[in-house]
């Protein structure tokens, strides 16, 4: 045995060991589980390359054997697959603990559906993962996507299934429905990646890509950058791009209910002290800046008139914030170390105007949704007051983003009166009463939504050649 | 190993396999004498190097490699000015003669400045280091 080919053995069959039981692993899943179509085609992908790494494995024994002055590299290779393997392997148990009992899956199936609605997101599939980091997370799908595209040069058979993106919900906020409204803000990571990546590239986001050489021409206009320095001042810049755009994608998508879900969940993570909102640092925009382009769409779209009379300390916040000047906005990389300020006022002048244009290009016109829920509320609240799961009161299903931004003022403003109501003036300040009842009522909502994508599919098939045959049977 | 830190080594994994992509081509044409992977992956690997040379961020089409900064760090970690100048050379001299018997050397020699890429990009991903205080200072402190 030439030297080497000894620890390369043992390397590979560490690496064969690994990927047999992942393959294991996703085949039982599939079998004792129920999942949303997009994990299936994940652990599908999986489960072919793991099939694929092992005949590869014993390709590159017999290479080292005809070509022994290869060892070294080849050992490198085989380090390379396994550390694939090892990003995949953190993807694969969240994966297979959002099966279909432990996430809210009306809420899912409708952001898959609007999902389809948007500028070349048409056959596009979200896998859901249940993290334990209290925060809700995108994966950056790209580097997974670019990295398994090399792989499927080694492994042939194994190709990842396209249009497919990532979204990590907390464990712990699984089964509840407000606050899950943050997917919106994942998903738009998804579609910005997919239109960034797109071939021939949008329009909208070239445009967006020269914006960012133009700004950082303008900030660093004295010196030229280095190759370095400058990739890192455009990653600054795309991450805040990113930020930006997912918050107006998700509000174009779910209106108003995605801003009190924001403010909510930053709340709950502690980010909203009085000096934190103006900070800039090199992964997001200031939340005050946020808040500003927040409502400033839905001034634009005709929401923020449309929720007028909503008087919740949300939407105030939203609003107080979004009026701070941006004068007072901050850059720090750290909490102590001051950033290039210059970066931000770049930002905030040539690159959010042309982020909105893409916002707007890309999804669908939402005058209507406006209209629906003004018209709507009413009989949704009226429901809610009376701890009904709302229904439509004609023939045509509730929309959901109706139901949705209805439930969500209801929440903000009557839950007292509803707790009262059922529980007696006893009940007022009890803290586990409170929270009950914002669970009854996000279940209701949630059956709501339920209830209108069956009405929806039924009047799909009603008038169909299958209805009438069905008809006729009965 | 919170998702940012997934993210940005993801980065040097991305190299580790584009280096491994090049490498695995140019070992089928010495060894096997089989080109058909040689021309997409060096040209591929050309035209991102030639791209690290001037920053810029591409609106019209994807640079495969050294365009983040994870990539170009590393890049500058292994490679001097002058292997950078040295690897573009062979490049162009592989993908212009590969039938000439003398190129296989010139690949060979190729092959071992991408498995050194390859290993470094490996090892950050092992062990990723903070962001280099000189590119901090050049963005905080306009020349």
């Amino acid at each position: 045995m030439p030297s080497g080919l000894a620890d390369l053995l043992h390397d590979a069959a560490v690496l064969h060991r690994f990927v047999d039981f992942i393959e294991e692993y996703c085949k039982e899943q599939e079998r004792s589980q129920t999942y949303v179509d997009a994990s299936g085609l994940f652990f599908q992908y999986v489960e072919k390359l793991a099939a694929g790494i092992k005949q590869e494995l014993g390709r590159e024994i017999e290479r080292a054997q005809r070509f022994p002055s290869r060892l070294p590299i080849l050992r490198s290779n085989i380090w390379t697959l396994k550390n694939y393997l090892r990003l995949l392997h953190a993807l694969i148990k969240p994966a297979a603990d959002a099966h279909t009992l432990t996430i809210p899956a009306p809420l899912i199936e409708l952001a898959a559906h609007q999902l389809q609605q948007v500028e070349r997101m048409k056959n596009s599939c979200v896998v859901i993962l249940l993290t334990s980091e209290f925060m809700y997370f995108q994966r950056p799908h790209t580097d997974i996507k670019d990295q398994a595209r090399i792989v499927e040069t080694f492994i042939p058979k194994a190709s990842f299934p396209p249009k497919l993106g990532f979204i990590e919900l907390p464990y712990s906020q699984g089964p509840s429905f407000f606050t899950n409204l943050a997917i919106y803000h994942e998903i738009g990571h998804f579609v910005y990646e997919e239109l960034s990546n797109s071939d021939p590239p949008h329009r909208h986001i070239a445009a967006l890509k020269s914006a960012i050489v133009r700004s950082l021409n303008k900030a660093f206009r004295k010196r030229s950058l280095d190759p370095e320095t400058f990739a890192v001042a455009a990653k600054i810049l795309g991450n805040w791009i990113q930020e930006i755009f997912c918050d107006l994608f998700a509000i174009r998508l779910v209106g108003p209910a995605f801003s009190f879900a924001f403010v909510e969940m930053l709340g709950m993570l502690g980010f909203l002290s009085e000096k934190a909102t103006v900070i800039f640092n090199p992964t997001h925009p200031a939340t005050a800046c946020r808040f500003a382009e927040h409502v400033r769409m839905l001034q634009n779209d005709s929401w923020w008139n449309a929720i007028a009379n909503i008087d919740a300390g949300q939407k105030k916040l939203l609003e107080r914030l979004s009026n701070l000047p941006q004068s007072g906005y901050k850059f720090y990389w750290d909490e102590s170390t001051p950033g290039p300020q210059s970066l931000v006022q770049v930002f905030l002048d040539v690159v959010v105007p042309a982020i909105r244009k893409l916002v707007r290009q890309v999804t669908p016109e939402n005058v209507t949704a406006v209209r629906r829920f003004e018209k709507a509320r009413g009989s949704i609240e009226d429901c809610l007051r009376v701890g009904v799961v709302p229904h439509p009161t004609s023939s045509s299903p509730l929309d959901p983003v109706s139901i949705i931004n209805s439930a969500f003022c209801f929440y903000l403003t009557a839950l007292p009166e509803v707790v009262k109501r059922f529980e007696g003036a006893d009940a007022e300040n009890d803290v586990a009463v409170h929270s009950l009842w914002t669970k009854r009522l996000e279940m209701w909502t949630m059956k709501a939504i339920e209830d209108s994508q069956i009405q929806d599919r039924f009047r799909g098939v009603r008038g169909t050649a299958l209805w009438s045959s069905l008809e006729k049977k009965s | 190993m919170t998702p940012m830190d997934l993210q940005d080594r993801a980065q040097y994994l991305s190299l580790a396999l584009f280096s491994q992509k090049v490498v695995s081509a140019l070992m089928e044409y010495v060894d096997e004498n089989k080109s058909a992977r040689l021309k997409p992956s060096l040209a591929e690997a050309l035209d991102s190097l030639l791209h690290a040379k001037r920053p810029s961020v591409s609106s019209q089409r994807k640079v495969v490699a050294f365009t983040s900064y994870e990539h170009l760090r590393t890049l500058e970690e292994v490679w001097s000015a002058t292997d950078r100048g040295k690897a573009i050379r062979m490049m162009r001299v592989v993908l212009r003669a590969p039938k000439n018997p003398k190129t296989k050397a010139v690949a060979n020699e190729l092959i071992q400045l991408f498995a050194q890429l390859q290993n470094q990009a490996l090892w950050n991903f092992e062990q990723p280091k903070p962001m280099s205080p000189r590119v901090m200072q050049r963005l905080c402190h306009p020349a």
